[in-house]
């Protein structure tokens, strides 16, 4: 019924295509009873959702995928109110903290407590723990992290947290060193074209390997988006053979126009005119970093080897003054003028040497 | 103290002295004395504070007269005089020791006047219990006690204590300044109260002399009147005088008229008042400023007379008749009030708003009424309307006064009022003009309804264009001040450093006025600064005084080009800077980016325009630097904002002045309000609507089929990766036909768009577009996460109205048959032994299979399927597998959508549910006709 991404996503712990090992130990940690706390961790696409899903089937059994969303209301310390959806059955409960910005403190400490607080009712339940996930924990404020550390010990009785995060990075120490760490490696390319084949296989029509090749190239590890690409490409042309172009998403598109626009021409006007892009994009609601990263990356390739280390040094530099300001375009459009001033400078002296 | 009982009997000795004038007014060698008392008693309204040293006053008068015959009271007359401490006296001895009138002298010899009936009301042996008498008395005895000290110079009086001890309780009792600007009676009022509880000579006064010996004095009763308003009967009582002695005093009345209008004089040396209220203008006619401004104020007041006065509106006498008949207006004529109810009066600080309004309200005949908006819209503002406000304007006149009341709202633009909360002040307000007439046609009940407004209302504002406002400025007459021309307020305030003893040069005064923008207040503030060191003002003083003043009032605009563009000669000849101190900027830009308030705004203002410059910047390197600092900028301001440093507050204002030595030039195009920022916010918070609602989509969507579609929600990939392909799944090559005749490849990819579509619950919406031609439009519209620059991707085919008009559809049929299915799976899993139930599985079955013949018998069948089966189907089984099954075989799928008939008959099915009492035990099927 659903997209292909969503149809043929594993289940249970046996089914999934890649990464066994881990799978076996998840399993038989399930099967231990001594369930530790826990972080995923590992590139997005890699499947970390999906084997956090699988380990709960295997922990409560199918109960665990009966969900239901409720919306509940936080108060903060200052009388606002805030709305999160909150997704759980009868033994889990999943939470985004990252939804109520800087008052995720509110919604940790008020969640796991309850939870914390009441034991497992029913009694055919095969845990005696509830387990709280805690999607894209490396948003976690310094705060919100704080208070988790005290409460992950206080109430591991009734209680196991995982935690699911692209890099731990940004967790605080103290949280990593009381979770058993899990990397999600992202799939090779092999594992992946198994992956498509079979899903190829099962809605019953042949994917040519050049074509897999193609999309898992373009996808970068990420299966999620091989998925994605290849519904997409499926629709578009149904029978996959011949020369396929993959479509990138737009906004890549777009910021490699921009990138091209640098590279051309180095003038004021110019810059105002790459403004107005980054505008465009950020009213996307495209994150600044990954506009960063992107145009960066398609700039070094278009530019002379000597300057290339520059502009990766100052992206990088850039990026991390975005982090601590708050308008995302003074930090853009800086870099921007930066790597037009490098370029510059190098085709002068380049022109010098000439002469 | 044997100090004080030599000088106090010559005090004494004053008290008597205006009797003997009186008794022998035409005695020609007490002339200049007598002038002294007469003008004492036209002209004693001006002296307050001095009260104090009245009695020095007197006393030194009185050696001056004496000199030769009592040189060795001169000695402790000048031993007082240090001992109460009292410049002026000795000053007045040292200068003018003979000549009486000098006006110096004068007023000090109306202090005497004042404190005089105190004495003689202390010192008298005869007890008398009369009070009222007192202003006579006072007025003759003094005149006798001159005379009697040139005649006998050795009467001394012996009780000195109780009397110092009267004069100083009577030095507390006198009247304030405020009282003492007011006509003469008021002045003598609190004197004669205070010697009301003492004793009042009656018949004569006795005392005693230097040598012990007792004397009286006859006094002669007089019973005069002191007009309070007139000054004129005094003089006609003086007519004894003689006439060129009258002439003279008439010649001096108009100067001093004109002083006091001004509420003040020359001598006065209060240090403890502002000048700013010592010259606030208390007549019309003394106001300075825009004559027009002050005359459409007086107008709009006037306009309110036949409404607050009646229609005799010049008639002041009859007050209590209009009272009357203002009260009878709100039920006949309650439209005599002018259109605008309320005055709004606006401009800059310091141009005299509130003086106006006082002014021209005292002067039409109020009371005025003041209340600050600022300060009430601290508590709950709304409510001071209905506390304060609606019942003096109802009352008509403020509590204990006849006067009606006019209502003088200051500061305006801060109460609150924005938005369109009605419990706010503004709206309040506003609301209080409206009660009138509408009111009315309910009748004449007096109690019950609230009473129109029958007083005018004057309200000011420094800031028009305040977003509280917005309600109130369409019902106000508006009135703007402007400047007042700099010659009017250059000649007052040389009138009052004159007054002040402040020599100032006009040079120094137009400067500081130039520098204060024509704020008056700011003016007058800055002299009194300088006068409390210095008794000149010089240009140079002006300046260093008036350091910092002013520049608070810089606007946004100003700000922003005040960083793009040097000063302008005007203001740089304005301020007095120099070559030098114009280039340094650091300071003075920094105070201006700090006062204006609007730090982002400005660091917005300066990164949209800096690039708009053309500057020959070849390697970008001032850019560079503009933009770094703008970045540091940002990331001081984040931190603050983020980690509550407010102490990095004071570093943010110098962190855009860079942008002047990179940026400025003269003659360079004006910065315009930052706008790219605000419309790209407004797309973002489209955009992120749009996701949300999608978000909204997918999660209801993943909570009724317990997918896992969820983990597309995480922020970061339904941006980058959901939304551009989801687009492309959604577009495929479609051919706008029939959907009947398609071939089986394009029949099952519309299968397969139409099942993505429902169930990500996206829907294609009929609309118009704006040239009349029909669309179909996504809802939520997805695709605009495609379209950049308001550009489609390219790869994407457009969708035609035709294809899109088929998928629309075939949706609208996926969705009834949905819901079909939805309602009997609802109604199934109640009445497990309905005979639908058992079917239903099946029907679902076929549905998929497509057998168009079969659906129309489907009804009727009878179910024979398994129980288990339907158990099955109703508890967790997982949909998903559900759906999955069916799937598998979309080629046959495809052809059930086009048996048209069999979804008419599911439309007509009817269920119906059934639950008597709370509790699903008591369960049975029921013919329709037992409802019917």
């Amino acid at each position: 019924m659903t997209l292909w991404v969503d149809r043929y996503r594993p289940r249970t712990l046996d089914d999934l295509h890649y990464h066994r090992g881990l799978s076996e130990r998840l399993k038989s940690l399930a099967a231990s009873g001594d369930f530790p706390h826990m972080l995923f961790y590992g590139p997005s696409g890699a499947g970390k959702k999906t084997r956090i899903s699988c380990t709960l089937r295997q922990l409560f059994g199918a109960g665990a995928e009966k969900l239901k969303i409720d919306q509940r209301v936080f108060l903060t310390p200052s009388k606002r109110k805030l709305d999160v959806n909150i997704v759980q059955s009868n033994y889990h409960i999943e939470i985004t903290p990252s939804d109520v910005g800087i008052y995720d403190r509110v919604v940790i400490q008020d969640i796991l407590k309850e939870i914390a607080q009441t034991q497992q009712v029913d009694l055919n339940a095969k845990q005696r723990f509830k387990v709280v996930i805690i999607n894209e924990a490396d948003s976690l404020s310094r705060d919100a992290q704080a208070a988790l550390r005290r409460t992950m010990e206080k109430y591991m009785a009734n209680m196991r947290i995982i935690l699911c995060a692209n890099s731990t990075s940004k967790l605080i120490a103290p949280i990593k060193s009381r979770c058993l760490l899990i990397r999600v490696a992202a799939p090779d390319s092999q594992e992946m074209e198994d992956c498509l084949m079979y899903v190829a296989k099962k809605e019953k029509f042949h994917l040519p390997s050049e074509a897999a090749q193609e999309i898992i190239q373009d996808s970068n590890g990420n299966l999620r988006k091989a998925l994605l690409v290849l519904e997409a490409l499926k629709m578009q042309s149904p029978d996959l053979t011949g020369p396929l172009t993959i479509a990138k998403p737009d906004w890549e598109t777009y910021c490699h126009k921009v990138a091209d626009m640098i590279v051309q021409e180095q003038t004021p006007g110019r810059v105002m005119e790459v403004r107005a892009k980054l505008y465009e994009l950020l009213s996307h609601c495209i994150p600044a970093t990954v506009i960063l990263k992107t145009i960066a990356e398609r700039v070094v390739e278009r530019v002379d080897e000597t300057i290339k280390p520059d502009i990766m040094h100052w992206a990088a530099f850039y990026e991390v003054r975005m982090r601590l300001g708050s308008k995302k375009i003074f930090h853009l459009e800086a870099w921007v003028i930066k790597v037009m001033s490098i370029y510059k400078h190098f085709v002068y002296s380049f022109d010098m040497e000439d002469f | 103290m044997a100090q004080v009982a030599t000088f106090l009997p010559t005090g004494l000795l004053d008290d008597v002295e205006p009797e003997v004038l009186s008794t022998e007014p035409h005695s020609g060698a007490e002339q200049p004395q007598s002038e002294g008392s007469v003008i004492s008693s036209t002209n004693a309204t001006t002296k307050s504070a001095n009260a104090l040293f009245a009695p020095n006053g007197l006393l030194s008068e009185m050696l001056d007269d004496d000199e030769e015959e009592e040189t060795g009271k001169r000695d402790s007359g000048g031993k007082v005089s240090s001992f109460i401490s009292n410049g002026l006296l000795s000053e007045d001895m040292d200068d003018d020791p003979v000549d009486n009138s000098q006006s110096a002298r004068q007023s000090q010899i109306r202090m005497d006047f004042v404190q005089d009936p105190l004495r003689t009301a202390s010192d008298p042996p005869t007890p008398s219990t009369e009070t009222n008498i007192v202003s006579p008395t006072i007025f003759a005895p003094t005149g006798l006690l001159s005379d009697s000290i040139d005649d006998d110079a050795d009467i001394q009086l012996p009780d000195a204590k109780p009397q110092k001890e009267q004069s100083q309780s009577q030095d507390d009792n006198l009247p304030s300044i405020s009282d003492l600007l007011q006509p003469y009676r008021k002045d003598t009022e609190p004197s004669a109260s205070a010697s009301s509880s003492s004793y009042v000579p009656f018949g004569s006064i006795s005392g005693t002399t230097h040598e012990g010996r007792p004397i009286y004095f006859r006094r002669k009763l007089k019973s005069k009147k002191i007009n309070a308003v007139e000054n004129r009967p005094r003089v006609s009582n003086l007519l004894e005088t003689p006439i060129h002695r009258l002439r003279q005093q008439l010649a001096k009345i108009p100067t001093s008229l004109s002083s006091l209008s001004l509420g003040n004089e020359s001598q006065s040396s209060s240090e403890t008042q502002l000048w700013v209220d010592r010259y606030r203008p208390s007549r019309f006619s003394d106001l300075c400023g825009d004559e027009r401004v002050h005359r459409e104020t007086m107008n709009w007041l006037k306009e309110w007379d036949s409404c607050v006065f009646g229609k005799k509106r010049n008639n002041k006498a009859k007050k209590p008749f209009r009272e009357e008949a203002d009260s009878n207006f709100e039920y006949k004529d309650p439209f005599h009030r002018p259109r605008e109810k309320i005055l709004l009066l606006s401009g800059p600080a310091g141009f005299g708003k509130t003086t106006l309004a006082h002014v021209a309200a005292k002067q039409a005949g109020y009371d005025v009424m003041e209340i600050n908006a600022r300060r009430a819209s601290d508590s709950r503002s709304g409510q001071v309307v209905d506390e304060r406000i609606r019942p003096t304007l109802e009352s008509g006149s403020a509590i204990g006064s006849k006067k009606p009341v006019c209502l003088v709202i200051d500061e305006i633009d801060g109460a609150t009022g924005a938005g369109d909360n009605a419990s706010s002040f503004v709206q309040k307000l506003v609301a209080l003009t409206f009660e009138g007439p509408r009111k009315k046609t309910r009748g004449d009940a007096k109690g019950k309804g609230k009473r129109p407004l029958l007083r005018p209302i004057i309200c000011i504002c420094n800031d028009l264009y305040a977003s509280s406002l917005t309600k109130l400025r369409q019902y106000a007459r508006i009135i703007r001040f402007t400047r007042p021309s700099d010659i009017v307020l250059t000649k007052r305030l040389r009138w009052i450093c004159e007054n002040e003893g402040l020599k100032a040069e006009s040079r120094a005064l137009s400067t500081l006025i130039g520098i204060a923008k024509g704020d008056m207040r700011g003016c007058l503030n800055t002299l009194q600064f300088i006068r409390a060191r210095k008794l000149e003002v010089t240009e140079a003083m002006v300046r260093s005084a008036t350091v910092g003043m002013k520049e608070a009032e810089s606007s946004f605009s100003t700000t922003l080009s005040s960083l793009f563009a040097p000063l302008a000669k005007k203001r740089v000849k304005e301020l007095g800077i120099g070559e030098a101190e114009e280039n340094r900027f650091v300071t003075r830009l920094s105070r201006d980016l700090e006062d204006s308030g609007s730090l982002d705004r400005l660091a917005l203002g300066c990164f949209e325009h800096y690039t708009t410059l053309r500057h020959a910047d070849a390697t970008l390197e001032r850019h560079e630097k503009g933009s770094e600092w703008l970045m540091t900028f940002d990331s001081f301001s984040g931190t603050m904002r983020s980690e509550r440093e407010y102490g990095l507050l004071p570093y943010l204002s110098y962190l855009l002045v860079p942008f002047y030595p990179l940026f400025n030039e003269r003659g360079a195009p004006k910065p315009e309000r930052p706008k790219a920022d605000w419309e790209n916010l407004m797309k973002t918070r489209a955009s992120e609507e749009i996701y949300k609602s999608m978000r909204g989509c997918l999660q209801s969507n993943a909570g009724q089929r317990f997918s896992g579609i969820r983990h597309l929600l995480a922020n970061e990939n339904l941006q980058l990766e959901f939304a551009p392909y989801i687009n492309r799944i959604i577009s495929p090559p479609l051919r706008p036909i029939n959907s009947q005749v398609t071939k089986p490849k394009d029949r099952a990819i519309l299968n397969r768009l139409v099942e993505i579509m429902v169930s990500l619950e996206l829907r294609l919406v009929q609309d118009k577009a704006e040239d009349g031609q029909l669309v179909y439009l996504l809802d939520p519209p997805i695709d605009a996460f495609i379209t950049y620059d308001s550009k489609r991707a390219t790869d994407i085919p457009v969708a035609r109205y035709a294809t899109r008009h088929l998928i629309a559809g075939e949706i609208d049929a996926q969705i009834i048959q949905q819901q079909a299915d939805a309602v009997e799976k609802a109604s199934s899993s109640k009445k497990k032994f309905d005979m639908f139930s058992r079917n239903r599985k099946q029907k679902d079955g076929e549905d998929e299979t497509g057998d168009p013949g079969s659906s129309p018998s489907r009804p009727g069948q009878p179910g024979n399927a398994k129980r288990k089966a339907a158990e099955l189907d109703i508890a967790d089984r997982p949909p998903v597998d559900f759906f999955g099954r069916p799937i598998e075989s979309t080629a046959p799928k495809s052809k059930k959508l086009k048996g048209q008939d069999a979804l008419v008959q599911k439309a007509y099915r009817v269920s119906f549910k059934y639950n008597e009492g709370n509790s699903a035990a008591v369960r049975k099927p029921l013919k329709m006709s037992s409802f019917i």
